[in-house]
Order: C-alpha cells, then structure tokens, then sequence
C-alpha cells in the first residue's frame, strides 16, 4: 500500500485506491501528554507511535510551525519583514503555571504602531486573540505598510527536513492565510469589529481586503516551482462569520481571481471550513476550489452529509467526522452510521478525518473502531 | 407625521440599519414630548423583527451584531430622557463563558439582545469558574441564569455548575440555559439544565417565555 498515491487519487478523484483514515490526533497527545491523562498504553509513546498503533495514516509532519499546528499542514514560507519593521513578541506568565499566558506581539513602523495579544488556552496547545492588531482606520494604513515591506521565501530546510522522514508517505500540503474577509474576521480585526467596519467603512475595508488579496499574491508566487500538492486557506469558514452576503460579495470574487493561479501552479486547493455551513454549501461550486478540508455534519454542523454531497458536486472532502461523536457521551451506533454513509457517499473523493479534531476528552478507542470500518470498506473494493 | 406613523418608519430604519435617520427621528420624537420610555418601546418592536428575520434565514448574525450597533446609538440619544430609568424591565440574566473557555461572540451577542430586549444583563465574562458563577447567582439572583461553552473539554462546566446551584439552594429560583457550537440538546438534557439554544435568537426567546410565565 502507498498511502502517497492513495492520497494523490483522491485529488484526481481516481477510483479503485484504498480509502485513506487520516485524523488529527496531536490535540488530543498533546493535552492528555500535558495533563497525565494519556492512557496507560500510550505513556512514554510518541505521537508517531500512536499513529502506527492504532494503524491510520498520520497527516503531515513537517515541524511545529504556529502554536498549536499540526500535523494538517504547515506555512512552508518564511516570513521576511522590512528592515524598518519591529517585531517583538514578549510572554506573559498567568497565574495557573502556563495554562493562561499570554503572548503580547508589538510591531513597530515608522507608520505606527500595532499591539495583539493572544491567550495560551488548553494546557498550552492553543492560542485565542483577546486583542487584535488592527482597531480602526489608522491600523489599516500601518498594517498595510507592514506588508508592503514584507516578503516570503519557501522554508527549504524544513521541507527537506519533512520529505527526508515523509517525503515517500504523504505529498505536501501547504498552508496559506485566510481569504481576506476571513482574515480580518479571525486573524487581524476580529469578528464584531470587522463587521461594524465593514458597515461604517465599506469603501476603506474593500480597498484593504485587496491589499491583503496583494499579499496572497505573494504567498502563491513564492510557493511556484515548489513540490506543493495542495494549498490550503485556513479559513475557520462559519456561515455565522461569513454569511451568504459577505460570501458572495468578498469570498467568491476572491478565490474567483486567486484559485486559478494556483491551479496554473499544478497545485490543488481547499480551504478549512469547520462551522454552520448550509446556507453557504451551494455556493461552494462558484469559488473554483477543489476541496474542502474539515466540514462538520450533524449532530455538530446544521447539514446532513446527503446535503454535502449534493452541494459540493465533484470536490473532495478531508474528515467529516463531527468530533463530538468521539466523546464518549454520544451514542457508538451514531458515529458508525455517521462513518458508514460518508465513505459510501463520498468515496473516492475522501480522505476520511475528525472534523476538525479528536477532542481532548475523546475516546482514542473509537479512532481503532472507525479504523476497523475502513478496513472493511477497503477490503470491498 | 402622525406618532404612529414616526413610530413605523424608526421600526423600518432600525430594520435597515439606517442609524443617521433613526438618531434624527429619535431626536425628533423627544422633542414632541415622547416619553423615551415608549420610544424605546418601540425600537424594541423593531428588534423583534429583526430576530424574526434571523429566524427565517432572511437575516444573518452579522446583522444582529450591526442591529445592536444601530440599538447603541439609539439609545446613547435616549439614556438622559429615562428619568433614572435603567431599562430591564424583563429580569436579570447572568451570562458567562464557563472555565477553560473563551470563545465568546455568541455570548456577546446574545448579551446585546437580551439587553435591547429588556433584560438586564450582568456579563460575568470568559473563562469563569463554576464558583464564580453560582457567587454571581447567590449575589444578584436572577431570573435566568446562560452559559457558553465552546470546547468539548469545557462542557463538563455545566452539570458542574448546576450540581453546585443545588449544594448552594439557589437551583430553584434560577432557570439555566446554555449554548455553543458542540452542545446538543441530549447532552445539555444530561446536564441538568432547564434550556439549550442553538442560536442567540433562541436564546432570546427561550427568556421571553420565562420573564412571561414569571411577569404572569
């Protein structure tokens, strides 16, 4: 079995490959490895060996990358900024011995200045903004000239790093930012800010959303020529974050203009949608992607997976399963059936994972049992 | 223009968003002598539609969160007329985001309707332990007691919280609801809980029904 050809035939949408079982286990190692709380097995295990144990497929392992990334992709770019831009980022210890610092990041320009503060949340494998760069207009002109300053350079020693242990298992996928809606509502502005900006400054936002689609524009040339399978927008996509309007109006035009300059590339692309996504579900089709990566059906979602499917027409989807039928509070008879439909509705398109991840308290023997029903659905092919 | 008529078009331009309009007319109506009380009457008339919209899917979270922008505004310009008036009529709610958690934009915006809907609303915040909510309870003994919850981890908040409710002997005066993304209603039944909303709008309306059967 070659799980890299395995996972290239699902982006050519080639039948007859044994389905892939890829979930995200790292959350889920990483605060039961902090808290004491990993199971008898599994103590003194590396994550590694607690892929090849339970059998499935691990996602990429390329490095650590952000706080909290994984093994779902990674920003394979280095990030150059001006020579006149500070950045200084200071920790902040709290009171509970790591568990709530905080992460103070000033940037410093002879524009301005601009101040976020992220939180460390669940035993220091997570980051959440409590305060976020950019809180009004003046922010906009100083972020923009911080990335106008700034360029981005492929990460040739972590690559070389990955392929030397991965090289021959998984091909590359490589994040990217958020669309730019997504962007400021997740990454820079922040949710209610950006949509009482929008909505007071609708021409000043616009003008920014294109600066940051300049900047994508500069991620995707320094991915050419690189051995990039896949480029994933890490959007957080939530129809409550980005509803229909917002979609069609900055969303689609977006991806419209950048998704074919990455297909130019012979790079695929998906983006991250791990919320309520119904009402956006057929709109999909209009952006030119290739692939969604997470989607979260019911019980967790607001959409059956027959709905998905109908929806998203040739795409693919990776995971698709809600992570809350691997806690062990919800019905086994829920999960099976939920796993069963999924690779019968969406193979060969399907990479099967946990929507988005196996949640700390999540039950690690579930993961075996949806191993065990691949395995069986394999062996029907 | 006749009172109703100047109360229909404040509804519509509150619905539309139309904040410069509204603030006017507002500033119109005080003037004629219209007690801020009744605008504000009003405006909340307003609101209800613009959570019937929501719930219809005609309107979207991003326009509650701008309709309570617009609500803002509105009632910067009324707050000197209310003769010491506070508004939250309907009851107190106290809201938080249970320990280990901070992901708070629906609690956020379930706090800006609550508020325009008449209650008063005691935001206790993120990340709060189960003692300071059932200490928030005992101290300000609300009508309605909400808490959010994103983080599957984080869920085992509210079974804590009510266990805690009922050592302290305030469970029964306070009716709990609770909401976020990985919340479903079996699990929230488990909890001991009197509610689960999925949406804010549910929320909302879930404590209307309260403050009804208790104003009754």
């Amino acid at each position: 079995m070659c799980m890299y050809e395995d996972l290239m035939a699902v982006y050519r949408g080639e039948e007859g490959r044994p389905l892939v079982f890829q979930p995200r286990l790292k959350h889920w190692f990483d605060v039961n490895y902090a808290a004491g709380t990993l199971p008898e097995k599994y103590r003194g295990a590396t994550l590694e060996e607690v892929f090849r144990d339970l059998g499935v497929t691990p996602r990429e392992v390329w490095g650590m990358g952000r706080i909290g990334s994984e093994h779902g992709g990674y920003f394979s770019l280095k990030v150059v900024d001006g020579g006149d831009v500070e950045v200084w980022t200071r920790r902040i210890r709290g009171k509970t011995g790591g568990q709530d610092d905080q992460i103070v990041t000033e940037i410093r320009t002879p524009k301005g200045d601009l101040r976020q503060v992220q939180r460390v949340t669940e035993r220091g494998t997570s980051l959440i903004n409590s305060e976020y760069f950019l809180k009004g207009l003046d922010d906009l002109k100083v972020f923009e000239y911080v990335l106008q300053e700034r360029s981005y350079e492929w990460d040739e020693n972590r690559y070389e790093w990955g392929r030397r242990r991965y090289g021959k298992v998984l091909p590359l996928r490589a994040n990217t930012e958020r669309i730019p809606i997504m962007w400021l509502i997740v990454g820079i502005m922040g949710f209610q800010r950006t949509v009482t900006m929008i909505w007071r400054h609708p021409e000043e936002m616009r003008g920014f959303m294109r600066v940051l689609e300049e900047e994508h524009l500069k991620m995707i040339e320094a991915y050419r020529g690189r051995p990039v399978a896949e480029i994933n927008f890490v959007d957080n996509m939530h129809q409550d974050l980005c509803p229909p309007p917002y979609f069609m109006e900055y969303a689609i035009p977006f991806l419209k203009r950048v998704t074919p300059k990455i297909h130019a590339q012979g790079t695929v692309v998906t983006s991250h949608w791990d919320g309520f996504m119904k009402q956006l579900i057929p709109l999909v089709g209009e952006t030119g992607m290739d692939g969604l990566e997470c989607v979260t059906p019911l019980p967790q979602g607001d959409f059956t997976v027959a709905e998905l499917r109908e929806g998203l027409g040739d795409m693919f989807i990776r995971d698709g399963i809600p992570a809350v039928l691997m806690c062990p509070w919800t019905d086994v008879k829920d999960l099976k059936a939920l796993v069963q439909e999924l690779m019968e509705v969406f193979y060969p398109r399907l990479i099967l994972g946990f929507s988005d991840m196996l949640p700390a308290n999540g039950d690690i023997e579930r993961v075996r049992l949806v191993k065990e029903m691949v395995d069986e659905f394999n062996s029907r092919l | 223009m006749t009172e109703e008529n100047l109360f229909d078009e404040m509804k519509v331009a509150l619905i539309e968003f139309r904040v410069d309009p509204l603030v006017e007319m507002i500033q119109a109506a005080i003037q004629k002598g219209i007690p801020a009380e009744k605008v504000i009457e009003v405006l909340s008339e307003g609101m209800n539609v613009v959570g019937a919209k929501y719930q219809a899917g005609e309107y979207f979270v991003t326009m509650l969160i701008i309709a309570g922008e617009v609500m803002k505004e509105a009632m910067a310009v009324l707050k000197p007329h209310l003769e010491g008036r506070s508004g939250g009529d309907l009851g107190k709610v106290v809201l938080a985001t249970v320990a280990g958690d901070i992901h708070d934009i629906g609690k956020n915006i379930l706090s800006t309707l609550l508020t325009t809907a008449g209650f008063e609303v005691i935001d206790l915040g993120i990340d709060v332990t189960a003692e300071d909510i059932v200490e928030a309870v005992k101290a300000h003994r609300p009508l309605v007691l909400g808490m959010s919850a994103l983080l599957t981890t984080n869920l085992e908040q509210f079974p804590k919280v009510v266990t805690l409710l009922e050592e302290e002997g305030v469970r029964d005066g306070v009716k709990v609801i609770v909401g976020g993304a990985t919340v479903t209603e079996d699990f929230a039944r488990a909890a001991g809980v009197d509610a689960y909303a999925k949406t804010a709008v549910d929320g909302v309306n879930i404590c209307k029904e309260w403050a009804a059967a208790t104003l009754n």
